[in-house]
Protein backbone atom coordinates (compact mmCIF):
# COMPACT_ATOMS: atom_id res chain seq x y z
CA UNK A 1 0.00 0.00 0.00
CA UNK A 2 1.41 3.40 -0.82
CA UNK A 3 2.31 6.06 2.09
CA UNK A 4 0.69 8.68 0.02
CA UNK A 5 -1.85 8.17 -2.75
CA UNK A 6 -3.34 11.58 -4.76
CA UNK A 7 -6.09 10.85 -6.82
CA UNK A 8 -7.32 12.63 -9.79
CA UNK A 9 -6.25 16.45 -8.45
CA UNK A 10 -7.82 19.19 -10.54
CA UNK A 11 -7.12 22.65 -9.39
CA UNK A 12 -8.29 25.73 -10.96
CA UNK A 13 -6.84 29.51 -10.20
CA UNK A 14 -9.05 33.16 -10.88
CA UNK A 15 -7.29 34.83 -12.87
CA UNK A 16 -8.29 38.80 -13.80
CA UNK A 17 -10.03 41.59 -12.20
CA UNK A 18 -12.86 43.06 -13.19
CA UNK A 19 -13.88 39.81 -15.75
CA UNK A 20 -13.18 36.89 -14.03
CA UNK A 21 -11.64 33.99 -15.42
CA UNK A 22 -10.22 30.65 -14.62
CA UNK A 23 -6.88 29.20 -15.24
CA UNK A 24 -5.66 25.71 -14.68
CA UNK A 25 -3.29 24.98 -12.65
CA UNK A 26 -3.56 21.60 -12.10
CA UNK A 27 -5.21 18.78 -14.34
CA UNK A 28 -6.55 15.05 -13.16
CA UNK A 29 -3.14 14.27 -11.21
CA UNK A 30 -2.92 10.83 -9.73
CA UNK A 31 0.36 9.14 -8.45
CA UNK A 32 1.40 7.28 -5.46
CA UNK A 33 4.35 7.32 -3.60
CA UNK A 34 5.67 3.79 -2.22
CA UNK A 35 6.60 3.87 1.77
CA UNK A 36 10.59 4.41 2.41
CA UNK A 37 10.91 5.54 -1.71
CA UNK A 38 12.92 8.75 -2.40
CA UNK A 39 10.36 10.88 -5.20
CA UNK A 40 11.77 13.18 -7.60
CA UNK A 41 8.77 15.62 -8.60
CA UNK A 42 9.69 17.40 -11.63
CA UNK A 43 8.74 19.36 -13.91
CA UNK A 44 9.29 22.97 -15.89
CA UNK A 45 8.64 26.06 -14.53
CA UNK A 46 4.76 26.95 -13.49
CA UNK A 47 3.79 23.51 -14.05
CA UNK A 48 2.11 22.63 -10.76
CA UNK A 49 4.46 21.68 -8.85
CA UNK A 50 4.67 23.95 -5.71
CA UNK A 51 0.57 24.23 -6.22
CA UNK A 52 0.67 19.73 -5.74
CA UNK A 53 2.86 20.62 -2.34
CA UNK A 54 0.53 23.30 -1.20
CA UNK A 55 -2.51 20.58 -1.48
CA UNK A 56 -0.70 18.01 0.33
CA UNK A 57 -0.04 20.67 2.76
CA UNK A 58 -3.70 21.79 3.36
CA UNK A 59 -3.03 25.10 2.35
CA UNK A 60 -4.63 25.10 -1.34
CA UNK A 61 -7.91 22.87 -1.47
CA UNK A 62 -8.21 21.49 -5.08
CA UNK A 63 -11.20 21.70 -7.21
CA UNK A 64 -11.64 17.92 -7.26
CA UNK A 65 -9.72 14.47 -6.15
CA UNK A 66 -8.26 13.76 -3.04
CA UNK A 67 -5.05 12.85 -1.26
CA UNK A 68 -5.40 9.39 0.52
CA UNK A 69 -2.18 9.59 3.60
CA UNK A 70 -1.38 6.10 5.07
CA UNK A 71 -5.19 4.88 4.09
CA UNK A 72 -7.04 7.24 5.24
CA UNK A 73 -8.17 10.34 2.84
CA UNK A 74 -6.84 14.40 3.98
CA UNK A 75 -9.22 16.60 4.22
CA UNK A 76 -7.17 19.31 5.82
CA UNK A 77 -3.22 18.33 5.20
CA UNK A 78 -1.49 15.46 6.09
CA UNK A 79 -1.16 14.84 10.00
CA UNK A 80 0.86 17.50 11.22
CA UNK A 81 3.56 15.44 13.28
CA UNK A 82 3.96 12.46 10.85
CA UNK A 83 5.24 15.04 7.87
CA UNK A 84 7.97 17.86 7.44
CA UNK A 85 7.85 19.94 4.74
CA UNK A 86 10.64 22.71 3.62
CA UNK A 87 8.34 25.20 1.41
CA UNK A 88 10.54 27.20 -1.54
CA UNK A 89 12.90 29.72 -0.62
CA UNK A 90 11.79 30.04 3.38
CA UNK A 91 13.40 33.22 5.00
CA UNK A 92 11.16 33.08 8.32
CA UNK A 93 11.43 35.66 11.08
CA UNK A 94 13.93 38.21 10.31
CA UNK A 95 13.95 39.28 13.84
CA UNK A 96 14.69 35.97 15.53
CA UNK A 97 17.52 33.60 15.62
CA UNK A 98 18.08 29.93 13.93
CA UNK A 99 17.94 28.86 17.40
CA UNK A 100 14.58 30.76 18.39
CA UNK A 101 12.82 29.64 15.92
CA UNK A 102 14.31 25.19 15.58
CA UNK A 103 13.38 25.73 19.34
CA UNK A 104 9.63 27.23 18.99
CA UNK A 105 9.24 24.80 15.64
CA UNK A 106 10.01 21.63 17.82
CA UNK A 107 7.92 22.31 20.01
CA UNK A 108 4.84 22.52 17.91
CA UNK A 109 5.95 19.12 16.28
CA UNK A 110 5.31 17.94 19.35
CA UNK A 111 9.10 17.39 20.63
CA UNK A 112 9.99 17.69 24.37
CA UNK A 113 11.65 20.63 25.94
CA UNK A 114 14.50 18.64 27.45
CA UNK A 115 16.35 17.34 24.90
CA UNK A 116 15.71 20.20 22.04
CA UNK A 117 18.61 21.79 22.86
CA UNK A 118 20.38 19.19 21.85
CA UNK A 119 18.44 18.19 19.20
CA UNK A 120 19.22 22.01 17.50
CA UNK A 121 22.78 21.64 18.30
CA UNK A 122 22.56 17.93 16.29
CA UNK A 123 20.91 19.12 13.01
CA UNK A 124 22.89 22.50 12.79
CA UNK A 125 26.36 20.33 13.19
CA UNK A 126 24.63 17.69 10.45
CA UNK A 127 23.65 20.74 8.05
CA UNK A 128 26.42 23.03 8.65
CA UNK A 129 24.81 25.94 10.44
CA UNK A 130 26.61 26.11 13.59
CA UNK A 131 28.41 29.47 13.36
CA UNK A 132 25.32 31.29 12.58
CA UNK A 133 22.54 29.79 15.34
CA UNK A 134 22.82 32.60 17.50
CA UNK A 135 22.42 35.29 15.12
CA UNK A 136 19.36 36.75 13.81
CA UNK A 137 17.96 35.10 10.26
CA UNK A 138 18.49 38.70 8.60
CA UNK A 139 21.91 38.18 8.75
CA UNK A 140 21.87 34.53 7.53
CA UNK A 141 22.77 34.18 3.64
CA UNK A 142 20.28 32.48 1.40
CA UNK A 143 22.58 28.93 1.71
CA UNK A 144 21.96 29.20 5.48
CA UNK A 145 18.00 30.20 5.91
CA UNK A 146 17.76 27.19 3.20
CA UNK A 147 19.89 24.86 5.26
CA UNK A 148 17.54 26.30 8.16
CA UNK A 149 14.75 25.59 6.57
CA UNK A 150 15.61 22.25 5.60
CA UNK A 151 16.02 21.82 9.50
CA UNK A 152 12.82 22.77 10.87
CA UNK A 153 10.96 19.69 8.06
CA UNK A 154 13.15 17.16 10.02
CA UNK A 155 13.99 18.62 13.75
CA UNK A 156 11.01 15.68 14.23
CA UNK A 157 12.19 12.53 11.99
CA UNK A 158 8.86 12.65 10.15
CA UNK A 159 7.64 9.38 8.57
CA UNK A 160 6.99 11.74 5.19
CA UNK A 161 9.12 14.51 4.05
CA UNK A 162 8.03 17.36 1.58
CA UNK A 163 10.65 19.72 0.43
CA UNK A 164 10.19 22.01 -2.04
CA UNK A 165 13.34 22.86 -4.42
CA UNK A 166 15.69 21.72 -1.51
CA UNK A 167 18.83 22.05 -3.27
CA UNK A 168 18.64 26.12 -4.67
CA UNK A 169 20.83 28.60 -3.72
CA UNK A 170 23.12 26.10 -2.32
CA UNK A 171 26.69 26.07 -3.45
CA UNK A 172 27.98 23.20 -4.32
CA UNK A 173 29.53 22.10 -1.07
CA UNK A 174 26.09 23.06 0.65
CA UNK A 175 24.68 20.68 -1.98
CA UNK A 176 26.44 17.96 -1.53
CA UNK A 177 26.32 18.55 2.38
CA UNK A 178 22.19 18.60 2.12
CA UNK A 179 21.59 15.30 -0.15
CA UNK A 180 23.89 13.18 2.28
CA UNK A 181 21.25 14.57 5.39
CA UNK A 182 18.27 13.72 2.81
CA UNK A 183 19.86 10.62 1.77
CA UNK A 184 20.13 9.41 5.27
CA UNK A 185 16.50 10.44 6.42
CA UNK A 186 15.29 7.97 3.76
CA UNK A 187 17.97 5.37 4.73
CA UNK A 188 16.68 6.13 7.99
CA UNK A 189 13.02 4.60 6.46
CA UNK A 190 11.80 8.26 5.64
CA UNK A 191 9.62 8.03 2.77
CA UNK A 192 10.88 11.35 0.58
CA UNK A 193 9.00 13.49 -2.24
CA UNK A 194 10.67 16.58 -3.35
CA UNK A 195 11.04 18.91 -6.22
CA UNK A 196 14.10 19.88 -7.99
CA UNK A 197 15.38 22.21 -10.85
CA UNK A 198 18.75 20.52 -9.94
CA UNK A 199 18.41 17.54 -12.31
CA UNK A 200 22.03 15.47 -11.96
CA UNK A 201 21.28 15.85 -7.90
CA UNK A 202 17.60 14.59 -8.43
CA UNK A 203 19.33 11.73 -9.77
CA UNK A 204 21.30 10.85 -6.95
CA UNK A 205 18.51 11.37 -4.88
CA UNK A 206 15.86 9.72 -6.17
CA UNK A 207 14.33 6.27 -7.10
CA UNK A 208 10.95 7.10 -8.40
CA UNK A 209 10.58 9.78 -10.62
CA UNK A 210 6.92 12.11 -11.46
CA UNK A 211 7.25 14.80 -14.30
CA UNK A 212 4.85 17.23 -14.49
CA UNK A 213 3.98 19.31 -17.39
CA UNK A 214 1.37 22.64 -17.71
CA UNK A 215 -0.37 20.70 -14.93
CA UNK A 216 -0.50 17.00 -16.05
CA UNK A 217 1.43 13.84 -15.64
CA UNK A 218 3.93 12.83 -18.40
CA UNK A 219 5.45 10.29 -16.42
CA UNK A 220 5.15 8.49 -13.17
CA UNK A 221 7.42 5.76 -12.35
CA UNK A 222 10.80 4.01 -11.32
CA UNK A 223 14.05 5.95 -12.88
CA UNK A 224 15.43 3.16 -14.00
CA UNK A 225 12.73 2.24 -16.47
CA UNK A 226 12.46 6.15 -17.23
CA UNK A 227 16.10 6.04 -18.00
CA UNK A 228 16.09 2.96 -19.79
CA UNK A 229 13.02 2.61 -21.87
CA UNK A 230 14.59 6.52 -23.21
CA UNK A 231 18.09 5.01 -23.92
CA UNK A 232 19.77 6.53 -26.91
CA UNK A 233 22.21 4.91 -29.66
CA UNK A 234 25.23 6.92 -31.44
CA UNK A 235 26.44 6.34 -34.79
CA UNK A 236 30.11 7.54 -35.61
CA UNK A 237 30.84 8.16 -39.21
CA UNK A 238 33.30 9.68 -41.28
CA UNK A 239 33.50 10.46 -45.05
CA UNK A 240 31.17 12.28 -47.65
CA UNK A 241 28.15 12.49 -45.94
CA UNK A 242 25.07 10.59 -47.22
CA UNK A 243 22.62 11.35 -45.17
CA UNK A 244 21.23 14.54 -46.11
CA UNK A 245 18.58 13.82 -47.72
CA UNK A 246 17.94 10.77 -45.31
CA UNK A 247 18.43 13.11 -42.14
CA UNK A 248 15.08 14.75 -43.12
CA UNK A 249 13.27 11.69 -43.45
CA UNK A 250 13.42 10.35 -39.67
CA UNK A 251 11.75 12.53 -36.71
CA UNK A 252 13.75 11.66 -33.76
CA UNK A 253 17.15 11.68 -35.54
CA UNK A 254 19.85 14.61 -34.59
CA UNK A 255 23.06 14.96 -36.91
CA UNK A 256 25.64 16.96 -36.29
CA UNK A 257 29.55 16.98 -37.40
CA UNK A 258 32.19 17.35 -34.92
CA UNK A 259 35.25 19.73 -35.53
CA UNK A 260 37.47 16.73 -36.07
CA UNK A 261 35.13 16.41 -39.37
CA UNK A 262 33.60 13.25 -37.58
CA UNK A 263 29.21 13.03 -38.26
CA UNK A 264 27.50 11.93 -35.28
CA UNK A 265 23.83 10.17 -36.11
CA UNK A 266 21.83 10.27 -32.80
CA UNK A 267 18.51 8.35 -32.43
CA UNK A 268 16.46 6.25 -30.08
CA UNK A 269 14.60 4.22 -32.12
CA UNK A 270 16.48 0.72 -32.82
CA UNK A 271 15.12 -0.26 -35.91
CA UNK A 272 15.95 3.15 -37.99
CA UNK A 273 19.51 2.59 -36.08
CA UNK A 274 20.17 -1.08 -38.16
CA UNK A 275 18.53 1.14 -41.40
CA UNK A 276 21.45 3.78 -40.49
CA UNK A 277 24.06 1.28 -40.53
CA UNK A 278 23.31 -0.76 -42.85
CA UNK A 279 23.57 1.98 -45.66
CA UNK A 280 26.66 3.21 -43.89
CA UNK A 281 28.41 -0.16 -44.12
CA UNK A 282 27.92 -0.51 -47.96
CA UNK A 283 28.41 3.18 -48.18
CA UNK A 284 31.85 2.97 -50.21
CA UNK A 285 32.51 6.61 -49.27
CA UNK A 286 31.61 6.52 -46.07
CA UNK A 287 33.72 4.72 -42.85
CA UNK A 288 32.19 4.19 -39.81
CA UNK A 289 34.02 5.00 -36.74
CA UNK A 290 31.97 3.63 -34.12
CA UNK A 291 28.43 2.47 -32.45
CA UNK A 292 27.90 3.00 -28.95
CA UNK A 293 24.47 2.88 -26.91
CA UNK A 294 24.21 6.31 -24.97
CA UNK A 295 23.15 6.06 -21.44
CA UNK A 296 20.60 8.85 -20.44
CA UNK A 297 21.02 10.72 -17.66
CA UNK A 298 17.75 12.10 -15.77
CA UNK A 299 17.98 15.71 -17.34
CA UNK A 300 18.00 14.06 -21.33
CA UNK A 301 15.52 11.98 -20.55
CA UNK A 302 13.44 14.93 -18.37
CA UNK A 303 14.32 16.51 -22.35
CA UNK A 304 13.16 14.02 -24.27
CA UNK A 305 9.79 13.55 -22.01
CA UNK A 306 8.96 17.08 -22.75
CA UNK A 307 10.18 17.38 -26.40
CA UNK A 308 12.50 20.20 -25.86
CA UNK A 309 15.62 17.81 -26.44
CA UNK A 310 16.02 19.50 -29.73
CA UNK A 311 16.32 23.16 -28.70
CA UNK A 312 17.87 22.14 -25.45
CA UNK A 313 21.06 20.86 -28.33
CA UNK A 314 20.72 23.55 -30.10
CA UNK A 315 20.99 26.38 -27.77
CA UNK A 316 24.31 24.12 -26.43
CA UNK A 317 26.16 24.04 -30.02
CA UNK B 1 -3.39 24.76 24.17
CA UNK B 2 0.64 24.24 23.74
CA UNK B 3 0.64 25.50 20.29
CA UNK B 4 -1.51 28.44 20.69
CA UNK B 5 1.15 29.52 23.51
CA UNK B 6 4.41 28.43 20.83
CA UNK B 7 2.75 30.55 18.19
CA UNK B 8 2.04 33.27 20.82
CA UNK B 9 5.22 33.41 21.97
CA UNK B 10 6.77 33.43 18.12
CA UNK B 11 4.84 36.36 17.21
CA UNK B 12 6.11 38.15 20.65
CA UNK B 13 9.59 37.52 20.33
CA UNK B 14 9.21 38.64 16.52
CA UNK B 15 7.11 41.86 17.22
CA UNK B 16 8.96 43.28 20.28
CA UNK B 17 12.28 43.14 18.19
CA UNK B 18 10.71 45.21 15.30
CA UNK B 19 11.57 48.28 15.02
CA UNK B 20 8.42 50.20 14.26
CA UNK B 21 7.62 49.59 17.88
CA UNK B 22 10.60 51.64 19.26
CA UNK B 23 9.92 54.77 16.67
CA UNK B 24 6.57 55.50 18.33
CA UNK B 25 8.31 56.12 21.69
CA UNK B 26 10.32 59.35 20.12
CA UNK B 27 6.48 60.55 19.26
CA UNK B 28 5.30 59.80 22.33
CA UNK B 29 8.25 61.71 24.13
CA UNK B 30 7.73 64.54 21.56
CA UNK B 31 4.00 64.83 22.58
CA UNK B 32 4.70 65.23 25.68
CA UNK B 33 7.30 67.78 25.84
CA UNK B 34 4.77 69.57 23.45
CA UNK B 35 1.56 69.09 26.56
CA UNK B 36 4.31 70.52 28.96
CA UNK B 37 4.92 73.58 26.88
CA UNK B 38 1.62 74.01 26.61
CA UNK B 39 0.83 73.47 29.97
CA UNK B 40 3.26 75.94 31.46
CA UNK B 41 1.58 78.50 29.79
CA UNK B 42 -1.89 77.86 30.85
CA UNK B 43 -3.72 78.73 33.54
CA UNK B 44 -5.65 75.89 35.97
CA UNK B 45 -5.04 72.60 36.13
CA UNK B 46 -1.51 72.16 34.40
CA UNK B 47 -1.52 68.23 35.54
CA UNK B 48 -5.20 67.47 33.78
CA UNK B 49 -4.03 69.12 30.97
CA UNK B 50 -1.66 66.37 30.28
CA UNK B 51 -2.99 63.66 31.54
CA UNK B 52 -5.89 64.58 28.83
CA UNK B 53 -3.13 65.25 25.97
CA UNK B 54 -1.33 61.90 26.92
CA UNK B 55 -3.66 59.51 27.20
CA UNK B 56 -5.35 60.96 23.51
CA UNK B 57 -1.65 60.32 22.68
CA UNK B 58 -1.10 57.18 23.60
CA UNK B 59 -4.73 55.97 22.61
CA UNK B 60 -3.90 57.12 18.89
CA UNK B 61 -0.18 56.03 18.94
CA UNK B 62 -1.57 52.72 20.18
CA UNK B 63 -4.03 52.31 17.41
CA UNK B 64 -1.79 52.87 14.91
CA UNK B 65 0.78 50.29 16.28
CA UNK B 66 -1.10 47.86 16.35
CA UNK B 67 -2.44 48.39 12.92
CA UNK B 68 0.83 48.42 11.59
CA UNK B 69 2.09 45.78 13.67
CA UNK B 70 -0.51 43.50 13.28
CA UNK B 71 -1.16 43.45 9.15
CA UNK B 72 2.99 43.71 9.04
CA UNK B 73 3.47 40.80 11.14
CA UNK B 74 0.56 38.51 8.79
CA UNK B 75 2.29 39.93 5.59
CA UNK B 76 5.94 39.02 6.35
CA UNK B 77 4.96 35.88 7.94
CA UNK B 78 3.37 35.00 4.81
CA UNK B 79 5.70 36.79 2.26
CA UNK B 80 8.28 34.64 4.32
CA UNK B 81 6.61 31.25 3.96
CA UNK B 82 6.99 31.52 8.14
CA UNK B 83 2.89 30.92 7.81
CA UNK B 84 3.40 27.56 6.12
CA UNK B 85 5.56 26.18 8.19
CA UNK B 86 3.60 27.29 11.28
CA UNK B 87 0.16 26.18 9.28
CA UNK B 88 1.42 22.61 8.45
CA UNK B 89 1.85 21.77 12.26
CA UNK B 90 -1.48 22.96 13.45
CA UNK B 91 -4.49 20.83 14.01
CA UNK B 92 -6.81 23.66 12.78
CA UNK B 93 -5.77 27.34 11.43
CA UNK B 94 -8.08 29.08 14.17
CA UNK B 95 -4.97 28.03 16.77
CA UNK B 96 -2.29 30.19 14.64
CA UNK B 97 -5.28 33.44 14.96
CA UNK B 98 -5.59 32.92 18.86
CA UNK B 99 -1.66 32.65 19.04
CA UNK B 100 -0.92 35.67 17.13
CA UNK B 101 -3.56 37.76 18.95
CA UNK B 102 -2.43 36.77 21.89
CA UNK B 103 1.50 37.68 21.01
CA UNK B 104 0.63 40.76 19.71
CA UNK B 105 -1.32 41.86 22.87
CA UNK B 106 1.30 41.21 24.77
CA UNK B 107 4.04 42.96 23.04
CA UNK B 108 1.41 45.85 22.55
CA UNK B 109 0.20 45.88 26.61
CA UNK B 110 4.04 46.10 27.39
CA UNK B 111 4.40 49.06 25.54
CA UNK B 112 0.73 50.96 26.52
CA UNK B 113 2.00 50.35 29.85
CA UNK B 114 5.34 51.61 29.84
CA UNK B 115 4.10 54.62 27.87
CA UNK B 116 1.32 55.38 30.85
CA UNK B 117 3.99 55.01 33.34
CA UNK B 118 6.65 57.60 31.04
CA UNK B 119 3.21 59.86 31.05
CA UNK B 120 2.24 59.21 34.89
CA UNK B 121 5.77 60.33 35.84
CA UNK B 122 4.80 63.81 33.39
CA UNK B 123 2.20 64.20 35.32
CA UNK B 124 3.72 63.82 39.09
CA UNK B 125 5.91 66.35 38.25
CA UNK B 126 3.51 69.24 37.42
CA UNK B 127 1.00 68.05 40.37
CA UNK B 128 -0.95 65.65 41.78
CA UNK B 129 -1.76 62.12 40.49
CA UNK B 130 -5.29 60.72 40.31
CA UNK B 131 -4.52 56.96 39.99
CA UNK B 132 -7.66 55.86 40.42
CA UNK B 133 -8.87 57.72 37.56
CA UNK B 134 -5.51 57.09 35.36
CA UNK B 135 -5.80 53.66 36.00
CA UNK B 136 -8.81 53.08 34.59
CA UNK B 137 -8.49 54.85 31.78
CA UNK B 138 -5.67 52.93 31.20
CA UNK B 139 -6.69 49.87 31.03
CA UNK B 140 -9.97 51.07 28.79
CA UNK B 141 -6.67 51.53 26.16
CA UNK B 142 -5.47 48.38 26.68
CA UNK B 143 -8.81 47.09 25.88
CA UNK B 144 -9.35 49.25 22.91
CA UNK B 145 -6.15 48.37 21.39
CA UNK B 146 -7.04 44.43 21.97
CA UNK B 147 -10.10 44.72 19.83
CA UNK B 148 -8.21 46.84 17.08
CA UNK B 149 -5.58 44.09 16.84
CA UNK B 150 -9.12 41.62 16.60
CA UNK B 151 -9.84 44.01 13.71
CA UNK B 152 -6.66 43.90 11.87
CA UNK B 153 -6.10 40.34 12.33
CA UNK B 154 -9.39 39.94 10.27
CA UNK B 155 -8.39 42.27 7.68
CA UNK B 156 -4.86 41.37 7.36
CA UNK B 157 -5.85 38.20 5.38
CA UNK B 158 -6.09 40.57 2.50
CA UNK B 159 -3.65 40.07 -0.18
CA UNK B 160 -3.01 43.74 0.31
CA UNK B 161 -1.23 45.60 2.43
CA UNK B 162 -2.82 48.65 1.45
CA UNK B 163 -6.05 47.55 1.73
CA UNK B 164 -5.54 45.86 5.10
CA UNK B 165 -4.49 48.95 6.76
CA UNK B 166 -7.09 51.08 5.11
CA UNK B 167 -10.19 48.52 5.89
CA UNK B 168 -8.90 48.34 9.38
CA UNK B 169 -8.60 51.93 10.14
CA UNK B 170 -11.71 52.58 8.52
CA UNK B 171 -13.76 49.89 11.14
CA UNK B 172 -11.30 51.63 13.67
CA UNK B 173 -12.63 55.37 12.85
CA UNK B 174 -16.17 54.15 12.23
CA UNK B 175 -16.16 52.16 15.59
CA UNK B 176 -15.74 55.53 17.63
CA UNK B 177 -18.87 56.97 15.63
CA UNK B 178 -21.40 54.07 16.16
CA UNK B 179 -23.74 56.28 18.07
CA UNK B 180 -23.54 58.89 15.60
CA UNK B 181 -24.22 56.56 12.90
CA UNK B 182 -27.54 54.96 14.74
CA UNK B 183 -28.79 58.61 15.57
CA UNK B 184 -28.44 59.91 11.52
CA UNK B 185 -30.52 56.45 10.99
CA UNK B 186 -33.08 57.13 13.69
CA UNK B 187 -33.68 60.71 11.98
CA UNK B 188 -34.49 59.55 8.39
CA UNK B 189 -37.48 58.22 6.85
CA UNK B 190 -36.31 55.49 4.88
CA UNK B 191 -36.72 52.01 6.33
CA UNK B 192 -33.41 50.98 4.12
CA UNK B 193 -31.22 53.69 5.71
CA UNK B 194 -32.89 52.99 9.27
CA UNK B 195 -32.32 49.23 8.94
CA UNK B 196 -28.61 49.53 7.56
CA UNK B 197 -27.56 52.09 10.34
CA UNK B 198 -28.98 49.75 12.90
CA UNK B 199 -27.34 47.17 11.24
CA UNK B 200 -23.73 48.94 11.22
CA UNK B 201 -24.67 49.67 14.90
CA UNK B 202 -24.86 46.84 15.91
CA UNK B 203 -21.91 45.10 13.78
CA UNK B 204 -19.32 47.87 14.31
CA UNK B 205 -17.04 47.33 17.79
CA UNK B 206 -18.72 50.58 19.98
CA UNK B 207 -15.11 51.56 20.57
CA UNK B 208 -16.41 54.66 22.23
CA UNK B 209 -18.44 52.67 24.60
CA UNK B 210 -15.17 51.38 26.38
CA UNK B 211 -13.41 55.00 26.38
CA UNK B 212 -12.84 56.21 29.77
CA UNK B 213 -10.41 59.00 28.96
CA UNK B 214 -12.69 61.80 29.56
CA UNK B 215 -14.01 60.51 32.56
CA UNK B 216 -10.02 60.48 34.16
CA UNK B 217 -10.02 64.27 32.64
CA UNK B 218 -12.72 65.20 35.21
CA UNK B 219 -11.05 63.05 37.47
CA UNK B 220 -14.06 61.25 37.43
CA UNK B 221 -13.72 57.35 39.35
CA UNK B 222 -15.94 54.75 37.36
CA UNK B 223 -17.44 52.36 39.71
CA UNK B 224 -15.65 48.78 39.60
CA UNK B 225 -18.73 46.64 38.37
CA UNK B 226 -18.93 49.35 35.22
CA UNK B 227 -15.41 48.84 34.56
CA UNK B 228 -15.90 44.84 34.47
CA UNK B 229 -18.68 45.36 32.09
CA UNK B 230 -16.69 47.33 29.54
CA UNK B 231 -13.85 44.49 29.89
CA UNK B 232 -16.77 42.10 29.18
CA UNK B 233 -18.04 43.88 26.30
CA UNK B 234 -14.62 44.41 25.43
CA UNK B 235 -13.46 40.35 25.45
CA UNK B 236 -17.11 39.68 23.55
CA UNK B 237 -16.34 41.42 20.70
CA UNK B 238 -13.01 40.29 20.70
CA UNK B 239 -14.13 36.91 20.55
CA UNK B 240 -16.74 37.90 18.03
CA UNK B 241 -13.91 39.05 15.47
CA UNK B 242 -11.56 36.47 15.90
CA UNK B 243 -14.43 33.62 15.55
CA UNK B 244 -15.36 35.48 11.92
CA UNK B 245 -11.60 35.99 11.14
CA UNK B 246 -10.87 32.09 12.09
CA UNK B 247 -13.91 31.35 9.88
CA UNK B 248 -12.56 33.32 6.69
CA UNK B 249 -8.91 31.65 7.21
CA UNK B 250 -9.86 28.35 6.90
CA UNK B 251 -11.35 28.18 4.17
CA UNK B 252 -8.64 30.61 2.87
CA UNK B 253 -6.01 29.19 0.16
CA UNK B 254 -3.23 29.82 1.18
CA UNK B 255 -1.22 30.18 -2.33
Amino acid sequence: MPLIDVQSLHLTVPTGHIIQKTKTILHDISFSVKQGTSTAYLGTNGSGKTSTFRILCGLVKPNAGQVIFDGEVMRQGLPPKRFGFMPEHPYFYKNLTPRELLTSLGKLSGLPSKGLKQTIEMWSEKLDFTQVLGQRLSTCSKGQAQRVGLAQALIHQPDFILLDEPLSGLDPIGRACVRSVIQDEVKRGATLLFSSHILSDAEAMCDQVVVLQEGAIRYAGDIHSLLSHDTTWLIQAQGKPLWGQQAGQHTGIEISQSLDGIWQIRGANQEVRNTWLQNILSSESTTLVSVQAEQQTLESAFLNLLKLKGDHDASHS
Amino acid sequence: MRAILEIAKLSFADAIRNKVAYGVFTFLLLLLATASALASVTMGRTELMIMDLGLGGISILGNLMAIILTIQSLQQERESRTLYVLITRLQGRWKYLVGKFLGLAAVLSIQIIMMCLILSGCIAIFGHIFWLSFVQACISTLFEIYIVIAIALLFAQSSSLFLAILLTLAVDIAGRFTFVIQQLGEQSDSTLVQTFTQGMYYLLPNLEAINLRNQAGYVANIPWHELISMMTYSISEIVFILLIAAFIFGRKNLA
